[in-house]
């Protein structure tokens, strides 16, 4: 079951402070592309909502429930890392059975899902190839297929088609999309891509400058012509760039 | 098929081989039996030993020392392996210990081990234990540290159990690097343990080799580290290559 998402009044800071503040809600089975300047805290929040890092201020609840520094909720989560992270000694169908173990199904119940979603990426009849024997493409749908078998409340993807090139990219994004009308999950994704975000989400959130707070929240339903949102985006990214650059954003 | 023959059989080394025994029978002639034995007594003296079976009495011995040696030296590197990951500070303790076995030579080994275990079987195990423990131990330490993060991280992620985790991603990990360390160790304890086997002990390659010296039997010599080196390309071949090769099927 897909499941709300609120983000209320997080902040984290490592040295620096990275992220200020951020607050947004998602509603469940929304497709949320977090847009931004390269290093702008991005990934890190991606990190903090799937319970990887713990925030400095602030709280993250899925469908209600806290999520907690140490991810020990009983919601689902399943996430896409830039790189695929597959275990390269164990076949396509090992990986994505392998996450299904604590879950607590049965290993024939583990093969007939993995085989599924594994399918449903368009890896059927690749089921007992190694990564290595696959192309970076076919591993990333792996990890998707992966991501997906534990039937996540909300699936987080961290420009998760980032080493692809452009070609593989489209195909991807088409097929991300395919998953997400035929699963209604709740996505989270983060890229820096324009174009991608209005392809693919329904639902964009622009990032500032270092240190992120939100620029802007659009919904991606059709009101506002495609081509102008992208210009938009594209102006207020590059204001932001510019910003990170010169050290900052103004008045913080 | 006559290219991939030619390389199965390394004919250039054949080659080089020889014009080797070629030299070697010329060099035999000059020299006479008792500095450098023909290839053909050598030949003979293999024969011989295989014949009588003294090959597997003193292969064996020599075998079985290293078994214990180099098995129990294992046994420890797999325990320093698991105390290096379960803690940093163990790590550093580790490998510090590694540090100094390693720079420490076979003759203190040796002669401690004369001392502290007279004249027996003990001595040869003792030695070859300390000097493959440093090799085998290291790799494990630096397989410890090859485990990587991101799939640890990706296991936390999708709540993977503690025994799952070090089943499906710890283990996978170090064990092409505990496979390596192993063959080499292993080649050590064969060419440690024939040393150790010079002083009292009566049965092994080094005792009859030495005893062979002795006798003034030099072809026997020879024969010997034949046999040495046969024992030694037939484990590699055989045992580390065939499990390397089953490891790593997914590369």
């Amino acid at each position: 079951m897909a499941v709300a998402l609120e983000v209320s009044g997080v902040g984290k800071d490592f040295l620096i402070p990275v992220i200020d503040s951020v607050s947004f809600a998602v509603e469940a089975g929304d497709f949320v592309c977090l847009l931004g300047p390269n290093g702008c805290g991005k990934t890190t929040l991606l990190r903090i909502v799937g319970g990887l890092e713990a925030p400095s201020r602030g709280a993250v609840t899925l469908g209600g429930e806290p999520v907690v520094g140490t991810g020990r909720h009983t919601r689902k989560v399943g996430v896409v890392f830039q790189e695929d992270r597959l275990l390269p000694w164990r076949t396509l169908r090992e990986n994505v059975e392998l996450v299904q173990k604590p879950l607590g199904a049965d290993a024939a119940t583990r093969r007939r899902t993995a085989d599924r979603y594994l399918r449903l990426a368009g890896l059927g009849g690749f089921e007992d190839y190694y990564p290595a024997h696959v192309s970076g493409g076919m591993r990333q749908r792996t990890a998707i297929a992966r991501a997906l078998a534990i039937e996540p409340d909300l699936l987080l993807m961290d420009e998760p088609f980032g080493a692809l090139d452009a070609q593989n990219r489209r195909i991807m994004q088409n097929e991300v999309r395919r998953i997400w009308r035929e699963t209604g999950r709740t996505i989270l994704f983060v890229t820096h891509a324009i174009e991608e975000a209005v392809a693919i989400g329904t639902t964009l959130i622009m990032l500032s400058a270092r240190p992120a707070r939100i620029r802007t929240l659009v919904r991606n339903d059709g009101r506002v012509e495609r081509a102008k949102l992208i210009d938009d985006l594209n102006t207020m990214i590059m204001e932001e760039v510019e910003r990170q650059q010169s050290g900052g954003a103004p008045g913080s | 098929m006559t290219g991939r023959w030619a390389a199965r059989l390394h004919l250039p080394t054949l080659a080089v081989a020889a014009v080797v025994v070629a030299g070697w029978f010329l060099l035999s002639w000059r020299y006479g039996a008792f500095i450098l034995p023909s290839p053909l007594a050598v030949l003979h003296g293999l024969v011989e030993i295989v014949r009588s079976g003294e090959v597997w009495k003193h292969t064996g011995a020599s075998l079985a020392r290293i078994a214990v040696g180099f098995g129990g030296a294992v046994l420890v590197a797999v325990g320093m392996g698991l105390v290096a990951f379960l803690s940093r500070t163990a790590r550093v303790v580790v490998d510090d210990l590694l540090a100094v076995l390693n720079s420490t030579s076979v003759f203190v080994w040796i002669v401690l081990s004369i001392i502290w275990f007279g004249l027996s079987s003990w001595a040869p195990i003792f030695t070859t234990f300390m000097i493959t423990l440093p090799v085998v131990a290291s790799n494990l330490v630096e397989g410890v540290q090859s485990v990587a993060r991101r799939l640890l991280e990706m296991g936390d992620v999708y709540r993977l159990s503690g025994r799952e985790k070090f089943r499906a991603i710890v283990v996978p990990s170090i064990v092409p690097y505990l496979v390596a360390g192993m063959k080499v160790g292993f080649g050590l304890a064969l060419k440690v343990s024939v040393m150790a086997e010079i002083f009292g002990v009566t049965t092994g390659i080094g005792y009859v080799m030495n005893y062979s010296r002795e006798i003034l039997a030099t072809q026997m010599v020879f024969v010997w580290a034949l046999v040495m080196i046969l024992v030694m390309m037939a484990t590699d071949k055989l045992v580390f290559d065939t499990v390397t090769r089953r490891l790593t099927r997914w590369r």
